[in-house]
Protein backbone atom coordinates (compact mmCIF):
# COMPACT_ATOMS: atom_id res chain seq x y z
CA UNK A 1 0.00 0.00 0.00
CA UNK A 2 1.22 3.98 -0.98
CA UNK A 3 0.23 6.76 1.16
CA UNK A 4 1.79 10.10 -0.13
CA UNK A 5 1.34 13.10 2.70
CA UNK A 6 2.18 16.03 0.14
CA UNK A 7 1.61 19.64 -0.12
CA UNK A 8 -0.32 21.82 -2.78
CA UNK A 9 1.08 20.30 -6.39
CA UNK A 10 3.95 22.50 -6.64
CA UNK A 11 7.90 21.79 -5.86
CA UNK A 12 8.46 18.64 -4.48
CA UNK A 13 5.20 17.20 -3.64
CA UNK A 14 4.57 17.70 -7.48
CA UNK A 15 7.61 15.81 -8.12
CA UNK A 16 6.11 13.01 -6.37
CA UNK A 17 2.23 13.10 -7.47
CA UNK A 18 3.58 13.50 -10.90
CA UNK A 19 5.80 9.99 -10.40
CA UNK A 20 2.78 8.43 -8.69
CA UNK A 21 0.32 8.94 -11.39
CA UNK A 22 2.61 8.93 -14.69
CA UNK A 23 3.13 5.22 -13.38
CA UNK A 24 -0.53 4.92 -12.90
CA UNK A 25 0.13 3.24 -9.11
CA UNK A 26 -3.00 3.71 -6.57
CA UNK A 27 -2.58 5.49 -3.68
CA UNK A 28 -3.84 7.81 -1.13
CA UNK A 29 -3.15 10.96 -1.12
CA UNK A 30 -3.06 13.09 2.36
CA UNK A 31 -2.95 16.92 1.86
CA UNK A 32 -0.65 18.57 4.44
CA UNK A 33 -1.47 22.48 5.05
CA UNK A 34 1.93 23.89 5.07
CA UNK A 35 1.07 27.15 6.78
CA UNK A 36 -0.79 25.66 8.94
CA UNK A 37 2.53 23.74 9.89
CA UNK A 38 1.13 20.59 10.15
CA UNK A 39 4.02 18.95 8.28
CA UNK A 40 5.51 19.71 12.13
CA UNK A 41 2.66 17.67 13.85
CA UNK A 42 1.56 14.65 14.57
CA UNK A 43 1.44 12.19 12.34
CA UNK A 44 3.86 13.60 9.79
CA UNK A 45 6.25 14.74 12.85
CA UNK A 46 6.60 10.82 13.20
CA UNK A 47 7.23 10.06 10.16
CA UNK A 48 10.20 13.03 9.19
CA UNK A 49 10.91 14.71 11.86
CA UNK A 50 12.48 17.52 10.15
CA UNK A 51 9.15 18.82 8.39
CA UNK A 52 10.32 17.35 5.33
CA UNK A 53 7.61 17.20 2.32
CA UNK A 54 6.46 15.14 0.58
CA UNK A 55 6.75 11.70 2.61
CA UNK A 56 6.09 8.96 1.11
CA UNK A 57 5.13 5.21 2.98
CA UNK A 58 5.16 2.53 1.62
CA UNK A 59 4.38 -0.89 3.18
CA UNK A 60 4.95 1.02 6.53
CA UNK A 61 8.44 2.28 5.71
CA UNK A 62 8.69 6.30 5.57
CA UNK A 63 10.74 8.20 2.87
CA UNK A 64 11.10 11.26 2.25
CA UNK A 65 13.45 13.91 -0.42
CA UNK A 66 12.05 14.29 -3.33
CA UNK A 67 15.30 12.83 -5.95
CA UNK A 68 15.64 9.74 -3.50
CA UNK A 69 11.68 8.54 -3.20
CA UNK A 70 11.43 9.13 -7.24
CA UNK A 71 14.15 6.95 -7.77
CA UNK A 72 12.32 4.36 -4.83
CA UNK A 73 9.42 4.52 -6.86
CA UNK A 74 11.46 3.79 -10.21
CA UNK A 75 12.92 0.80 -8.49
CA UNK A 76 9.90 -0.70 -6.82
CA UNK A 77 7.95 -0.13 -9.93
CA UNK A 78 9.81 -0.07 -13.05
CA UNK A 79 6.80 -0.83 -15.56
CA UNK A 80 6.10 2.46 -17.44
CA UNK A 81 9.95 3.17 -16.74
CA UNK A 82 10.77 7.17 -16.00
CA UNK A 83 14.42 6.65 -16.06
CA UNK A 84 16.70 5.72 -19.06
CA UNK A 85 18.30 2.47 -19.61
CA UNK A 86 21.58 3.31 -19.99
CA UNK A 87 24.58 4.70 -17.25
CA UNK A 88 25.52 7.87 -18.74
CA UNK A 89 21.80 8.57 -19.56
CA UNK A 90 21.05 8.21 -15.68
CA UNK A 91 24.05 9.93 -15.11
CA UNK A 92 22.80 13.16 -16.68
CA UNK A 93 19.25 13.08 -15.13
CA UNK A 94 20.89 13.01 -11.85
CA UNK A 95 22.89 15.55 -12.84
CA UNK A 96 19.82 17.27 -13.52
CA UNK A 97 17.69 16.30 -10.09
CA UNK A 98 21.15 17.34 -8.13
CA UNK A 99 20.63 20.98 -9.48
CA UNK A 100 16.79 21.12 -8.95
CA UNK A 101 17.70 20.04 -5.57
CA UNK A 102 20.99 21.92 -4.86
CA UNK A 103 20.43 25.13 -6.85
CA UNK A 104 16.87 25.59 -8.81
CA UNK A 105 14.28 24.13 -6.00
CA UNK A 106 15.48 26.93 -3.85
CA UNK A 107 16.08 30.07 -5.98
CA UNK A 108 12.62 29.85 -7.54
CA UNK A 109 11.20 28.84 -4.40
CA UNK A 110 12.50 32.32 -3.38
CA UNK A 111 11.09 34.25 -5.94
CA UNK A 112 7.92 32.44 -5.88
CA UNK A 113 7.44 33.29 -2.08
CA UNK A 114 8.32 37.15 -2.49
CA UNK A 115 5.93 37.30 -5.39
CA UNK A 116 2.59 35.27 -3.84
CA UNK A 117 3.79 33.89 -0.14
CA UNK A 118 3.39 37.15 1.43
CA UNK A 119 0.37 37.90 -0.38
CA UNK A 120 -1.38 34.83 0.39
CA UNK A 121 -1.06 35.15 3.51
CA UNK A 122 -4.12 37.28 5.47
CA UNK A 123 -2.37 39.69 8.29
CA UNK A 124 -4.44 37.54 11.20
CA UNK A 125 -3.04 34.05 9.38
CA UNK A 126 0.50 35.86 9.90
CA UNK A 127 0.60 36.94 13.36
CA UNK A 128 -0.66 33.69 14.71
CA UNK A 129 2.31 32.05 11.94
CA UNK A 130 4.37 34.05 14.03
CA UNK A 131 2.96 32.85 17.33
CA UNK A 132 3.47 29.33 16.49
CA UNK A 133 6.51 29.29 15.20
CA UNK A 134 8.21 28.84 18.46
CA UNK A 135 6.27 26.98 19.95
CA UNK A 136 5.71 24.59 16.95
CA UNK A 137 8.42 24.82 14.38
CA UNK A 138 12.15 23.06 15.87
CA UNK A 139 14.64 25.52 16.50
CA UNK A 140 16.81 24.33 13.14
CA UNK A 141 13.73 25.12 11.18
CA UNK A 142 12.74 28.00 12.83
CA UNK A 143 15.56 30.75 10.89
CA UNK A 144 14.58 29.73 7.26
CA UNK A 145 10.79 30.36 8.46
CA UNK A 146 11.92 33.92 10.26
CA UNK A 147 13.27 34.94 6.64
CA UNK A 148 11.27 34.20 4.69
CA UNK A 149 8.33 36.05 7.14
CA UNK A 150 10.84 39.01 6.93
CA UNK A 151 11.19 39.30 3.22
CA UNK A 152 14.34 37.84 1.24
CA UNK A 153 17.04 40.29 0.97
CA UNK A 154 17.53 42.11 -2.66
CA UNK A 155 20.55 40.68 -2.75
CA UNK A 156 19.78 37.35 -2.40
CA UNK A 157 16.25 37.67 -4.39
CA UNK A 158 18.85 38.76 -7.38
CA UNK A 159 20.83 35.73 -7.00
CA UNK A 160 18.29 33.35 -7.43
CA UNK A 161 17.02 35.68 -10.31
CA UNK A 162 20.41 35.00 -11.81
CA UNK A 163 20.34 31.28 -11.24
CA UNK A 164 16.89 30.78 -13.12
CA UNK A 165 18.41 32.95 -15.72
CA UNK A 166 21.44 30.43 -15.50
CA UNK A 167 19.31 27.27 -15.69
CA UNK A 168 16.77 28.58 -18.14
CA UNK A 169 19.87 28.63 -20.67
CA UNK A 170 20.96 25.26 -19.32
CA UNK A 171 17.41 23.67 -20.05
CA UNK A 172 17.45 25.76 -23.39
CA UNK A 173 20.66 24.20 -24.56
CA UNK A 174 19.61 20.65 -23.42
CA UNK A 175 16.58 20.82 -25.26
CA UNK A 176 18.60 21.58 -28.72
CA UNK A 177 20.55 18.44 -27.89
CA UNK A 178 17.50 15.82 -27.40
CA UNK A 179 13.30 15.93 -27.05
CA UNK A 180 13.79 15.57 -23.22
CA UNK A 181 16.12 16.89 -20.91
CA UNK A 182 18.15 13.61 -20.11
CA UNK A 183 17.76 12.23 -23.51
CA UNK A 184 15.15 10.68 -26.07
CA UNK A 185 12.91 9.43 -23.05
CA UNK A 186 10.86 11.59 -20.50
CA UNK A 187 12.69 11.03 -17.25
CA UNK A 188 12.74 12.04 -13.38
CA UNK A 189 14.70 15.09 -14.61
CA UNK A 190 12.13 16.15 -16.76
CA UNK A 191 9.79 15.87 -13.79
CA UNK A 192 12.23 17.41 -11.46
CA UNK A 193 12.30 20.78 -13.17
CA UNK A 194 9.55 20.96 -14.55
CA UNK A 195 7.80 21.14 -11.00
CA UNK A 196 9.78 24.04 -10.31
CA UNK A 197 9.98 25.71 -13.93
CA UNK A 198 5.83 26.00 -13.92
CA UNK A 199 6.40 28.82 -11.77
CA UNK A 200 8.27 30.75 -14.26
CA UNK A 201 5.30 32.10 -16.65
CA UNK A 202 3.46 33.53 -13.67
CA UNK A 203 6.28 34.84 -11.77
CA UNK A 204 7.28 37.27 -15.13
CA UNK A 205 11.23 38.11 -15.06
CA UNK A 206 13.13 38.16 -17.98
CA UNK A 207 14.57 35.25 -20.18
CA UNK A 208 11.58 33.57 -20.74
CA UNK A 209 10.12 34.67 -24.02
CA UNK A 210 9.01 32.58 -27.01
CA UNK A 211 12.49 34.57 -29.12
CA UNK A 212 15.15 34.18 -25.72
CA UNK A 213 13.83 30.51 -24.75
CA UNK A 214 11.81 28.63 -27.23
CA UNK A 215 12.60 25.43 -26.84
CA UNK A 216 11.89 25.05 -23.05
CA UNK A 217 8.64 27.13 -23.09
CA UNK A 218 7.73 24.67 -25.64
CA UNK A 219 8.57 21.67 -23.50
CA UNK A 220 6.82 23.34 -20.77
CA UNK A 221 3.41 23.00 -22.88
CA UNK A 222 4.38 19.34 -23.66
CA UNK A 223 5.06 18.41 -19.91
CA UNK A 224 2.19 20.32 -18.99
CA UNK A 225 -0.31 18.33 -21.61
CA UNK A 226 0.43 15.31 -20.04
CA UNK A 227 -2.38 13.42 -18.78
CA UNK A 228 -0.52 11.92 -15.38
CA UNK A 229 0.97 15.68 -15.12
CA UNK A 230 -2.50 17.03 -15.43
CA UNK A 231 -3.70 14.86 -12.69
CA UNK A 232 -1.37 15.44 -10.65
CA UNK A 233 -1.96 19.04 -10.41
CA UNK A 234 -5.42 18.94 -10.21
CA UNK A 235 -4.79 17.54 -6.76
CA UNK A 236 -4.29 20.67 -4.71
CA UNK A 237 -6.74 22.55 -2.65
CA UNK A 238 -6.26 25.81 -3.94
CA UNK A 239 -7.59 27.41 -7.01
CA UNK A 240 -4.10 28.54 -8.25
CA UNK A 241 -1.47 26.66 -6.14
CA UNK A 242 1.26 29.31 -6.82
CA UNK A 243 -0.40 31.35 -4.94
CA UNK A 244 0.38 29.22 -1.77
CA UNK A 245 3.75 29.78 -2.13
CA UNK A 246 5.54 28.32 1.09
CA UNK A 247 8.79 29.56 2.49
CA UNK A 248 12.00 28.25 0.16
CA UNK A 249 13.79 25.44 1.00
CA UNK A 250 17.25 25.98 2.69
CA UNK A 251 20.04 27.21 0.06
CA UNK A 252 23.37 24.89 0.28
CA UNK A 253 25.37 27.35 3.06
CA UNK A 254 28.24 26.71 1.69
CA UNK A 255 29.65 27.18 -2.32
CA UNK B 1 38.94 -0.87 -19.23
CA UNK B 2 40.46 2.22 -17.59
CA UNK B 3 39.13 5.51 -17.02
CA UNK B 4 40.73 8.59 -16.19
CA UNK B 5 40.29 11.17 -13.37
CA UNK B 6 40.95 14.38 -12.74
CA UNK B 7 41.07 14.95 -8.94
CA UNK B 8 43.25 17.14 -5.99
CA UNK B 9 45.14 15.71 -3.45
CA UNK B 10 45.05 14.84 -1.00
CA UNK B 11 42.51 12.51 -1.63
CA UNK B 12 39.56 13.39 0.32
CA UNK B 13 35.71 15.06 0.09
CA UNK B 14 34.43 14.97 -3.55
CA UNK B 15 38.38 14.03 -4.56
CA UNK B 16 38.28 10.90 -2.45
CA UNK B 17 34.80 9.83 -2.91
CA UNK B 18 34.83 9.11 -6.41
CA UNK B 19 38.68 7.64 -6.06
CA UNK B 20 37.68 5.49 -3.56
CA UNK B 21 34.33 4.23 -5.61
CA UNK B 22 36.53 3.19 -8.42
CA UNK B 23 38.77 1.66 -5.98
CA UNK B 24 36.39 -0.20 -4.29
CA UNK B 25 34.87 -1.66 -8.22
CA UNK B 26 38.39 -2.33 -8.83
CA UNK B 27 38.84 0.11 -11.98
CA UNK B 28 42.05 1.11 -13.02
CA UNK B 29 42.69 4.70 -12.70
CA UNK B 30 44.79 6.89 -14.91
CA UNK B 31 45.78 10.00 -12.32
CA UNK B 32 45.33 12.96 -13.48
CA UNK B 33 46.66 15.27 -10.87
CA UNK B 34 45.58 19.07 -11.05
CA UNK B 35 47.24 20.89 -8.45
CA UNK B 36 45.00 23.64 -6.27
CA UNK B 37 47.61 25.50 -5.18
CA UNK B 38 48.45 26.90 -8.66
CA UNK B 39 45.12 26.77 -9.72
CA UNK B 40 45.04 24.63 -12.32
CA UNK B 41 41.71 23.54 -12.20
CA UNK B 42 40.85 27.16 -13.42
CA UNK B 43 42.86 26.77 -16.49
CA UNK B 44 40.79 26.48 -19.76
CA UNK B 45 41.84 22.99 -21.01
CA UNK B 46 39.95 21.87 -18.18
CA UNK B 47 37.36 24.39 -17.84
CA UNK B 48 36.89 22.85 -21.36
CA UNK B 49 35.63 19.55 -19.63
CA UNK B 50 34.32 20.86 -16.37
CA UNK B 51 33.03 24.47 -16.86
CA UNK B 52 32.29 24.71 -13.34
CA UNK B 53 35.72 24.43 -12.65
CA UNK B 54 35.02 21.33 -10.03
CA UNK B 55 37.17 18.55 -9.42
CA UNK B 56 36.55 15.72 -9.65
CA UNK B 57 36.42 15.29 -13.16
CA UNK B 58 35.83 11.39 -14.64
CA UNK B 59 36.51 10.56 -18.38
CA UNK B 60 35.34 7.21 -19.47
CA UNK B 61 34.74 6.29 -23.47
CA UNK B 62 36.01 9.81 -23.74
CA UNK B 63 33.72 11.95 -22.48
CA UNK B 64 33.95 13.79 -19.27
CA UNK B 65 31.17 12.86 -16.57
CA UNK B 66 31.23 15.47 -13.14
CA UNK B 67 29.38 16.21 -10.35
CA UNK B 68 30.41 13.35 -7.32
CA UNK B 69 27.25 11.83 -6.17
CA UNK B 70 26.04 11.41 -9.78
CA UNK B 71 29.48 9.87 -10.80
CA UNK B 72 29.75 7.56 -7.75
CA UNK B 73 26.45 6.00 -9.16
CA UNK B 74 27.50 6.08 -12.54
CA UNK B 75 30.90 4.05 -11.59
CA UNK B 76 28.01 1.43 -9.66
CA UNK B 77 26.23 1.21 -13.13
CA UNK B 78 28.81 1.18 -15.80
CA UNK B 79 31.48 -1.07 -14.45
CA UNK B 80 31.75 -4.53 -13.00
CA UNK B 81 32.77 -5.65 -9.44
CA UNK B 82 31.21 -5.73 -5.74
CA UNK B 83 28.09 -3.60 -5.64
CA UNK B 84 28.32 -0.30 -4.28
CA UNK B 85 24.57 0.36 -3.82
CA UNK B 86 22.10 -1.94 -1.08
CA UNK B 87 19.77 -4.44 -3.00
CA UNK B 88 17.50 -3.52 -0.69
CA UNK B 89 15.53 -0.78 -2.23
CA UNK B 90 14.53 0.87 1.40
CA UNK B 91 17.96 1.00 2.25
CA UNK B 92 18.94 2.29 -1.02
CA UNK B 93 16.42 5.26 -0.42
CA UNK B 94 17.93 5.68 2.77
CA UNK B 95 21.81 6.03 1.12
CA UNK B 96 20.74 8.23 -1.08
CA UNK B 97 19.23 10.44 1.73
CA UNK B 98 22.70 9.89 3.58
CA UNK B 99 24.92 10.45 0.55
CA UNK B 100 23.15 13.82 -0.20
CA UNK B 101 22.73 14.66 3.59
CA UNK B 102 26.63 14.34 3.81
CA UNK B 103 27.49 16.06 0.75
CA UNK B 104 25.92 19.29 0.45
CA UNK B 105 24.39 19.67 4.48
CA UNK B 106 26.89 18.21 7.05
CA UNK B 107 30.22 18.05 4.69
CA UNK B 108 29.48 22.02 3.94
CA UNK B 109 29.31 22.88 7.20
CA UNK B 110 32.80 21.03 7.78
CA UNK B 111 34.37 22.98 4.44
CA UNK B 112 33.15 26.33 5.67
CA UNK B 113 34.98 26.06 9.44
CA UNK B 114 38.11 23.71 7.66
CA UNK B 115 38.07 27.10 4.54
CA UNK B 116 38.38 30.17 6.42
CA UNK B 117 41.05 28.08 8.60
CA UNK B 118 42.81 27.30 5.80
CA UNK B 119 42.00 29.58 2.62
CA UNK B 120 44.37 32.52 4.22
CA UNK B 121 47.44 30.30 4.20
CA UNK B 122 46.60 28.19 1.05
CA UNK B 123 46.81 31.15 -1.47
CA UNK B 124 50.03 31.54 0.23
CA UNK B 125 52.40 34.59 -0.74
CA UNK B 126 50.68 35.99 -2.89
CA UNK B 127 49.61 39.72 -3.23
CA UNK B 128 45.98 40.04 -2.41
CA UNK B 129 44.70 42.04 -5.62
CA UNK B 130 46.53 38.62 -7.16
CA UNK B 131 44.19 36.37 -4.73
CA UNK B 132 41.47 38.34 -6.14
CA UNK B 133 41.69 37.59 -9.44
CA UNK B 134 42.08 34.04 -9.07
CA UNK B 135 38.88 34.02 -7.07
CA UNK B 136 36.98 36.24 -9.79
CA UNK B 137 38.01 33.18 -12.28
CA UNK B 138 36.32 30.64 -10.40
CA UNK B 139 33.23 30.36 -12.05
CA UNK B 140 30.60 29.05 -9.82
CA UNK B 141 28.85 31.80 -8.07
CA UNK B 142 28.24 30.56 -4.85
CA UNK B 143 31.83 28.66 -5.03
CA UNK B 144 32.86 32.29 -5.89
CA UNK B 145 31.44 33.76 -2.79
CA UNK B 146 32.64 31.10 -0.36
CA UNK B 147 36.26 31.36 -1.84
CA UNK B 148 36.20 35.32 -1.01
CA UNK B 149 34.31 35.26 2.21
CA UNK B 150 37.35 32.76 3.73
CA UNK B 151 40.38 34.72 2.34
CA UNK B 152 38.62 37.66 3.08
CA UNK B 153 37.72 36.19 6.77
CA UNK B 154 34.33 37.70 6.16
CA UNK B 155 32.11 34.63 7.23
CA UNK B 156 29.77 35.67 10.52
CA UNK B 157 30.88 33.78 14.03
CA UNK B 158 27.09 32.75 14.25
CA UNK B 159 27.55 31.05 10.81
CA UNK B 160 30.34 29.26 11.84
CA UNK B 161 28.74 28.54 15.36
CA UNK B 162 26.19 26.90 13.39
CA UNK B 163 28.22 24.87 11.35
CA UNK B 164 30.05 23.35 14.65
CA UNK B 165 26.07 22.80 15.98
CA UNK B 166 25.27 20.67 12.55
CA UNK B 167 28.45 18.58 13.54
CA UNK B 168 27.68 17.68 16.76
CA UNK B 169 23.94 17.40 16.17
CA UNK B 170 25.14 14.95 12.73
CA UNK B 171 27.58 13.30 14.89
CA UNK B 172 24.92 12.26 16.82
CA UNK B 173 23.12 10.85 13.85
CA UNK B 174 25.60 9.17 12.72
CA UNK B 175 26.47 7.45 15.71
CA UNK B 176 22.77 6.53 15.92
CA UNK B 177 22.64 5.04 12.41
CA UNK B 178 25.83 3.37 13.62
CA UNK B 179 24.48 1.53 16.31
CA UNK B 180 21.33 0.41 14.56
CA UNK B 181 23.52 -1.73 11.44
CA UNK B 182 26.55 -2.15 10.60
CA UNK B 183 26.84 -0.20 7.73
CA UNK B 184 25.52 3.64 7.37
CA UNK B 185 22.49 3.06 5.33
CA UNK B 186 21.81 -0.61 6.90
CA UNK B 187 23.39 -4.03 6.25
CA UNK B 188 25.13 -3.95 3.16
CA UNK B 189 28.58 -1.28 2.66
CA UNK B 190 27.03 0.99 0.32
CA UNK B 191 28.36 4.77 -0.90
CA UNK B 192 26.96 6.28 2.16
CA UNK B 193 30.04 4.77 3.92
CA UNK B 194 32.09 6.22 0.69
CA UNK B 195 30.79 9.35 1.57
CA UNK B 196 30.92 9.43 5.33
CA UNK B 197 34.50 8.49 5.17
CA UNK B 198 35.38 11.25 2.49
CA UNK B 199 33.28 13.78 4.19
CA UNK B 200 33.31 13.21 7.89
CA UNK B 201 35.75 10.61 9.34
CA UNK B 202 38.95 12.82 8.79
CA UNK B 203 37.27 14.69 12.41
CA UNK B 204 38.55 11.91 14.34
CA UNK B 205 41.87 12.96 13.80
CA UNK B 206 41.35 16.97 12.91
CA UNK B 207 38.87 17.67 15.98
CA UNK B 208 39.40 14.45 18.40
CA UNK B 209 37.19 16.17 20.75
CA UNK B 210 33.89 15.74 18.92
CA UNK B 211 34.99 12.41 17.46
CA UNK B 212 36.60 9.89 19.70
CA UNK B 213 36.19 6.67 21.96
CA UNK B 214 34.28 8.17 24.59
CA UNK B 215 31.26 9.85 22.43
CA UNK B 216 31.05 8.29 19.60
CA UNK B 217 32.46 4.46 19.76
CA UNK B 218 30.40 2.83 16.83
CA UNK B 219 31.61 5.64 14.71
CA UNK B 220 35.29 5.33 15.87
CA UNK B 221 34.82 1.29 15.43
CA UNK B 222 33.43 1.74 12.08
CA UNK B 223 36.37 4.09 10.83
CA UNK B 224 38.39 0.93 12.04
CA UNK B 225 36.77 -1.38 9.68
CA UNK B 226 36.73 0.90 7.02
CA UNK B 227 40.24 1.61 7.29
CA UNK B 228 41.44 -2.18 6.67
CA UNK B 229 39.28 -2.54 3.34
CA UNK B 230 42.35 -3.37 0.82
CA UNK B 231 40.54 -0.48 -1.17
CA UNK B 232 40.56 2.38 1.52
CA UNK B 233 44.32 1.16 2.24
CA UNK B 234 44.64 1.63 -1.37
CA UNK B 235 43.12 5.19 -1.40
CA UNK B 236 45.59 6.05 1.98
CA UNK B 237 48.60 4.71 0.13
CA UNK B 238 47.96 6.83 -2.82
CA UNK B 239 46.96 9.86 -0.81
CA UNK B 240 50.12 11.78 -0.68
CA UNK B 241 49.42 14.59 2.46
CA UNK B 242 48.86 13.33 5.91
CA UNK B 243 45.14 14.74 6.55
CA UNK B 244 46.53 16.61 10.01
CA UNK B 245 45.54 19.66 11.79
CA UNK B 246 49.78 19.81 12.53
CA UNK B 247 50.07 20.34 8.87
CA UNK B 248 47.45 22.95 8.64
CA UNK B 249 48.90 24.79 11.64
CA UNK B 250 52.34 24.81 9.96
CA UNK B 251 50.82 26.23 6.90
CA UNK B 252 49.15 28.44 8.75
CA UNK B 253 51.96 29.85 10.71
CA UNK B 254 53.67 29.99 7.54
CA UNK B 255 51.61 32.44 5.97
CA UNK B 256 51.32 34.83 9.24
CA UNK B 257 55.23 35.24 8.81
Amino acid sequence: MLDLFHAEPTGDSARVLIVLEEKGLEFRGHYVDVLALEQYRPPLVELAPGGDLPVLVRDGVASAGASAVCELLEEAYPERPLMPAGARERWCMRVWQKHVDDIFASAVSQLAWQAYGERSLPRPARAELEGALARIVPSEERPRWQTALAGYAEEQLARAQARVEETVARIEAALAEAEWLAGPMFSLADVAVFAYFNYLPALGGARLSESEAPRALAWLRAVSERPAVRSALARGRSRDPFRTATPAPEQIRWG
Amino acid sequence: MSVELYFFQPLGTNSGRVFLALLEKGVPILERELDGLTFEHLRPEYLAINPRGQVPTLVHDGRPLTEGAPICEYIDEAFRGPPLRPADLDERCNMRRWCRYLDVDLGRAVMMIHWNRIVPAFVGARSPAEVQHLIARVPDPDRQRAWRRAYLQETAPEELTESRRRIDAGSERIEKALARTAWLAGRSFSLADIDLLSFYAFLAKWTPEIVNERSTPRTMEWIERMEERPAVRELRARSRMPQRPPMLERMAATARG
